[in-house]
């Protein structure tokens, strides 16, 4: 809402700075978005024409400009670089005021300067800003004084209203408000009522109190719709809205002066003499002064004549009854809509007027009156006119319920001990009917305050007239320590501790939006019947809740790969979608994609390792060590996964996620040339196991020596290693031991494979014996050759 | 006899010590040492001749000797060290390598800065007493709207603003648009006291540019008791802020408009670039404050519509955006630059 100053002081007595005001409006809750000047804060700046132009005797980029003026030639100094000989330009006399700048006598380099010609920004004129000095019109004459040219200066401040306060949508409103913070009397115009002679249309409001509750109408007739005076003009330029002719400014002007929209019918459009305020019929059409043509239907509160819609009730005129300059006789109207009937309208027919904007936050019913008196003020003025009595339909007169309540329970609130005399003065100001009796007092919401209900609200407007500044000045409130303790959400904790590890493996933590496409859906080989879609995505590509972090880590890899990084690692911990039984569930998930060189230290001189699948397999296994967890070569790997490089991770025994290389297709459909490899799974049932609160328990080291020893075996090709793992853990689960060689080719039979495993041997009890050990080494041997059909190499 | 036999040691004495003095490398060394103590060495042979004197002369001159040889072999050790210090310093000496090369660089991970800034927030929260509280994405209209006074005709309930879930079972499935939901859950399953932060992604219908993006993060906060009031919230929201921003930093309420606090505040914070004192501050925009979070007293609505009753109780809630604070803290000038996931900016925090 635009406010401009000049206008403020036809209600209060105020010479405040705008950075005074700006701060009032901020502790009234009014946002100050912007704070323009308008208009010519100048004097004595006359319009001159260049006639000479001549090179500055002692200054390169200076000129000597002769200029014909209306008490002949002057002669200035000036150092703009768009001097051309003829143009009409401003020139500021010596004893000009710029602003606050008074212009003296100036000598610049030996010459004397009689002026200056003033650019735009110096004439503080920002909508006309051009480089250089300002060129006037040609037809301006000269000596024509150039503040005539503008407005006055104001200032116009551009407040943001918040959606529960419609009443500060007007200059009075916010006049209002200022005057019980400032403590000033608002200074109230002159609406004395316009009785008027005859009768006007009859009026019927079938659409009753959820339509119109209240409807006042009058004819004017054989008015002259000239153009409306310059002040009010200026007034609605400022404004932002363009004068058209003195009947429609009125209107708009009412709008902005008090805040209640207007609306005026072309009275020989109106057919049958009568105003019927009804609900639309399905399928009617309605021909809008914007020209659009639209189909109602019955949620829609339209103005009727006899025959047919002529208004979208508080929202939009007709076009057939719309003022023209020709237009002679007016039916004039001030109503109250109901907010949630015109808010139907205007959101259906997406229309936002300014009309529809007060009237669905509430506008004030009893202003209707006001607005009608001020109205018809202007237009027997400007326009004159023989203006009829007015019909006023208001059945069920507004009663706002008065708002019961004790002085303490403000300041319980609020949490302060404001005075009971100060907290009266402020009701008294806020609401005349105000009164305190004893300990139980009456707040009657006056009729433009329809957000204050309840003693809540009165207190929200205690403290911003007594000052937020005031609160809470000690320490003096309740106890702020910890009332009990609680632990973080399980998954809080646990991705914690993943981020750690992952981020110590040399991991960056990516972060992507919860929306994927069609296109990632049918990647995935997901099913589109347990996606949760979308009904209104923002945009293509955005249709779907994420099943899986996968193609978003994908996108991350091609978008860095594009910026020429190909070493990358990344991770994600966030939730991913599905739909169970037609119900939206959603649960946690840790997905990581890896490509280029193995993460960690890198040295110039010493080759880094591309990545590969043990990497990625060890990157899991870190992850979640210490958990029941298994990794088991996918017997059908998921679409998006090499068939053959791909493992199940299983958690007792349960998959629930996948590590190993991702489908070179796959990667090709999201423009990833290299090999990635990847891993994902869902955190949900490792959540049962982690207990942050349980402290690991120590185990004691042995004092004594271990001795290692190392076997060579040779085995079947076919052997995998898991079933030599299994073998060796079937004698005893303690047993430690690591592979340290693989080898496969010469000096071995076709179809065998050498292996090298460490032992390490310990016991808390003792140093082992070569003899003891010698024999675990045996049994060991003994087991791998029955069960594998090793041998020793 | 005697006498001769001590003129001889003290000229051995004389003679080895200089000479041990003198060697200049660990072989010279060495050879002296054969040369005095070896098996056929001066003092040895010397003390061959001890065999051939009187008992009373034995006792004279063994003592004597068997000082001097401790004496020179404590000569040679001491020289030995500091010829092979003077060895091993000579060929440190010869190294020649630039150290100026560049080293060895870590592939440290790090966390997402989205990350960074909410666990900052969230840690002095913590710290204020307040307990992480959770709840679904996909939320229902009953918990998003209906329990927090956003009336049925309300804007933000729009199509424009919220995004629903098309393929449910029943209707009324929605992307929370604020985590005051989880609010609503803690109530309605939890008496008072509560205090409670529920930080976590929401959504709202925005078009992608620089400063909004459909999926950003948001960390609200409830404190529901017996005597909450707004000098509690200002007194409370005044310490977070000046966790964030260091206890210089002045903190500003003015009265704003939620459907779910009355009263209702907006917190501004004296803008930490200029301190307000740059009318043409980028950050501030010249106006000396920063906005950051919206706040108020729990309205009553909201308190009856979760089984509260508000002649009992009160309490404050606040809410605020992570991205507006990481953007504003980590010098971020577009939102977008969060889920692009560029490692050449997720490498800098």
């Amino acid at each position: 809402m635009k406010i401009l100053y000049s206008w403020l002081k036809d209600y209060l007595d105020i010479s405040l700075s705008p950075a005074e005001l700006e701060k009032h409006f901020t502790t009234l809750g009014m946002e100050v978005a912007q704070i323009t000047k308008s208009g010519a804060d100048f004097d004595g700046v006359f319009a001159a024409r260049i006639e000479k132009i001549e090179q500055h005797p002692n200054a390169d980029k200076l000129s000597l400009v002769t200029l014909k003026t209306a008490q002949g030639e002057q002669r200035v100094v000036c150092g703009a670089k768009n001097l051309v000989l003829g143009d009409k330009i401003a020139l500021a006399k010596v004893g000009a005021r710029l602003g606050s700048v008074v212009l003296k006598p100036a000598e610049i380099r030996g010459v004397v300067s009689e002026g200056m010609i003033c650019s735009a920004d110096e004439l503080g004129l920002a909508n006309t800003r051009q480089k250089g000095i300002m060129v006037l019109d040609k037809d301006i004459e000269i000596g024509a004084e150039i503040k005539t040219l503008y407005g006055k200066a104001d200032v116009i401040f551009d407040l943001e209203i918040t959606s529960n306060r419609p009443d500060l949508l007007s200059h009075k409103g916010v006049a209002r408000e200022l005057s019980i913070l400032l403590n000033l009397p608002l200074k109230q115009q002159d609406y004395k009522p316009q009785k008027g002679n005859g009768q006007t249309l009859k009026i019927n409001l079938p659409a009753g109190e959820l339509g119109c509750p209240r409807y006042i109408g009058r004819t004017i007739k054989n008015v002259k719709n000239t153009a409306s005076p310059k002040w009010m003009q200026e007034r609605l330029l400022a404004m932002g809205a363009n004068p058209k002719n003195a009947l429609v400014d009125i209107t708009n002007y009412v709008l902005y002066d008090i805040g209640h929209p207007l609306h005026a019918f072309d009275l020989n459009q109106l057919e049958s003499g009568e105003i019927n305020v009804r609900w639309a019929q399905d399928g009617e059409s309605f021909l809008g002064l914007d020209g659009v043509e639209r189909t109602l239907n019955t949620q829609n509160l339209v103005i009727a004549d006899g025959k047919k819609p002529v208004a979208l009730a508080g929202v939009l005129g007709g076009k057939a009854d719309s003022i023209g300059d020709d237009t002679q006789n007016i039916f004039l109207e001030a109503a109250y809509f109901a907010p949630t009937a015109i808010n139907k309208t205007a959101k259906q027919l997406g229309i936002s007027t300014e009309a529809s904007q007060r009237f669905e936050r509430g506008a004030d019913i009893e202003a209707c009156d006001a607005a009608m008196d001020l109205a018809t003020k202007l237009i027997t003025e400007i326009c004159g006119g023989e203006v009829s009595q007015t019909n006023d339909v208001y059945p069920v007169k507004y009663q706002p319920a008065a708002i019961v309540f004790e002085p303490e329970q403000i300041n319980k609130i609020l949490g302060i001990e404001i005075p009971k005399e100060t907290l009266k003065e402020i009701f008294t100001k806020m609401s005349p009917s105000f009164a305190a009796e004893s300990d139980k007092w009456a707040f009657t919401p006056p009729s433009y305050r329809r957000d204050i209900t309840q003693r809540w609200d009165l207190a929200e407007e205690v403290i911003k007239f007594y000052g937020f500044d005031k609160l809470a000045q000690d320490n003096s409130g309740v106890s702020h320590a910890s009332l009990y303790f609680g632990e973080n959400p399980k998954n809080v904790d646990l991705g914690e501790i993943f981020a750690n590890t992952l981020t110590s493996l040399g991991f960056l933590e990516a972060k992507n939006f919860d929306f994927v496409s069609l296109k990632d859906i049918n990647a995935l080989g997901f099913k589109l019947e347990n996606t949760v879609e979308i009904k209104n995505p923002l945009a293509e590509g955005m249709e779907y809740m994420r099943p899986a972090l996968l193609p978003s880590l994908l996108k991350n890899i091609e978008y860095n790969q594009h910026q020429s990084r190909h070493d990358l690692a990344l991770f994600e911990y966030s939730k991913v979608f599905a739909l169970q039984k037609g119900y939206p569930s959603e649960f946690f998930s840790l997905g990581g994609v890896i490509c280029g060189k193995t993460p960690r230290s890198k040295f110039f001189m010493a080759e880094q390792k591309p990545v590969d699948f043990y990497f990625v397999k060890g990157i899991v296994e870190n992850i979640l060590a210490g958990y029941n967890i298994k990794l088991m070569p996918s017997v059908l790997a998921p679409v998006y996964m090499h068939p053959k490089i791909c493992m199940d991770i299983l958690l007792d025994g349960k998959a629930i996620g996948v590590l190993g290389k991702v489908h070179p297709l796959s990667a090709k459909l999201y423009g990833i040339k290299t090999d990635v490899y990847a891993f994902e799974f869902s955190t949900k049932n490792i959540e049962k196991y982690f207990d942050v609160q349980t402290f690991k328990k120590a185990k004691d080291i042995s004092v004594y020596p271990s001795s290692t020893r190392d076997l060579s075996l040779v085995l079947d090709d076919s052997a995998t290693f898991s079933q030599v793992e299994a073998a060796i853990l079937e004698i005893g689960q303690g047993v430690k031991f690591a592979l340290i060689d693989l080898y496969q080719g010469k000096n071995l039979p076709e179809g065998k494979k050498s292996i090298t495993l460490r032992f390490e041997f310990s016991s808390n009890e003792k140093t082992l014996t070569d003899k003891e050990i010698n024999l675990a080494i045996e049994t060991i041997l003994k087991t791998l050759t029955q069960k594998l059909n090793a041998t020793l190499r | 006899m005697i006498e001769e036999l001590k003129t001889k040691l003290s000229s051995l004495e004389e003679n080895y010590t200089l000479k041990i003095q003198s060697a200049a490398t660990l072989k010279d060394l060495q050879d002296l040492q054969v040369a005095a103590l070896g098996r056929k060495g001066e003092l040895t042979e010397l003390l061959k001749s001890l065999k051939d004197l009187s008992l009373e002369d034995k006792k004279t001159f063994g003592p004597l000797s068997n000082t001097l040889k401790n004496k020179l072999t404590a000569l040679f050790e001491e020289k030995q060290i500091a010829l092979e210090a003077a060895a091993v310093n000579e060929e440190l000496a010869k190294t020649n390598i630039d150290l100026t090369l560049p080293a060895y660089t870590f592939d440290k991970g790090r966390r997402h800065p989205l990350v960074i800034a909410q666990k900052r927030m969230v840690d002095i929260l913590s710290k204020l007493g307040f307990i992480w509280a959770e709840g679904p994405l996909i939320e229902d209209e009953a918990h998003n709207f209906d329990a927090l006074n956003i009336p049925k005709n309300h804007p933000a309930r729009d199509v424009q603003d919220t995004f629903f879930v098309k393929n449910a079972v029943k209707t009324g499935f929605v992307l929370r648009t604020h985590t005051s939901g989880v609010q609503v859950r803690a109530m309605q399953k939890q008496k008072p006291p509560i205090r409670i932060i529920a930080p976590g992604r929401v959504f709202r219908s925005d078009s992608l540019d620089a400063t909004h993006s459909p999926v950003f993060n948001q960390i609200e906060g409830l404190y529901v008791d017996k005597n909450v009031s707004l000098a509690d919230l200002k007194r409370d929201l005044t310490v977070f802020m000046k966790g964030l921003f260091g206890n210089k930093a002045e903190v500003r309420f003015r009265p704003s408009f939620f459907p779910f606090t009355e009263p209702s505040v907006e917190v501004d914070v004296k803008c930490v670039f200029c301190e307000g004192k740059d009318p043409s501050c980028p950050v501030c925009k010249g106006t000396g404050w920063k906005e950051m979070l919206g706040a108020g007293v729990v309205h009553p609505n909201v308190l009856k519509n979760c089984g509260i009753n508000p002649e009992e109780y009160s309490g404050y809630a606040f809410g605020m955006g992570v991205e507006r604070l990481a953007m504003f803290s980590l010098n971020i000038k577009d939102i977008r630059t969060f889920y692009e996931n560029d490692v050449r900016v997720l490498e800098q925090f």
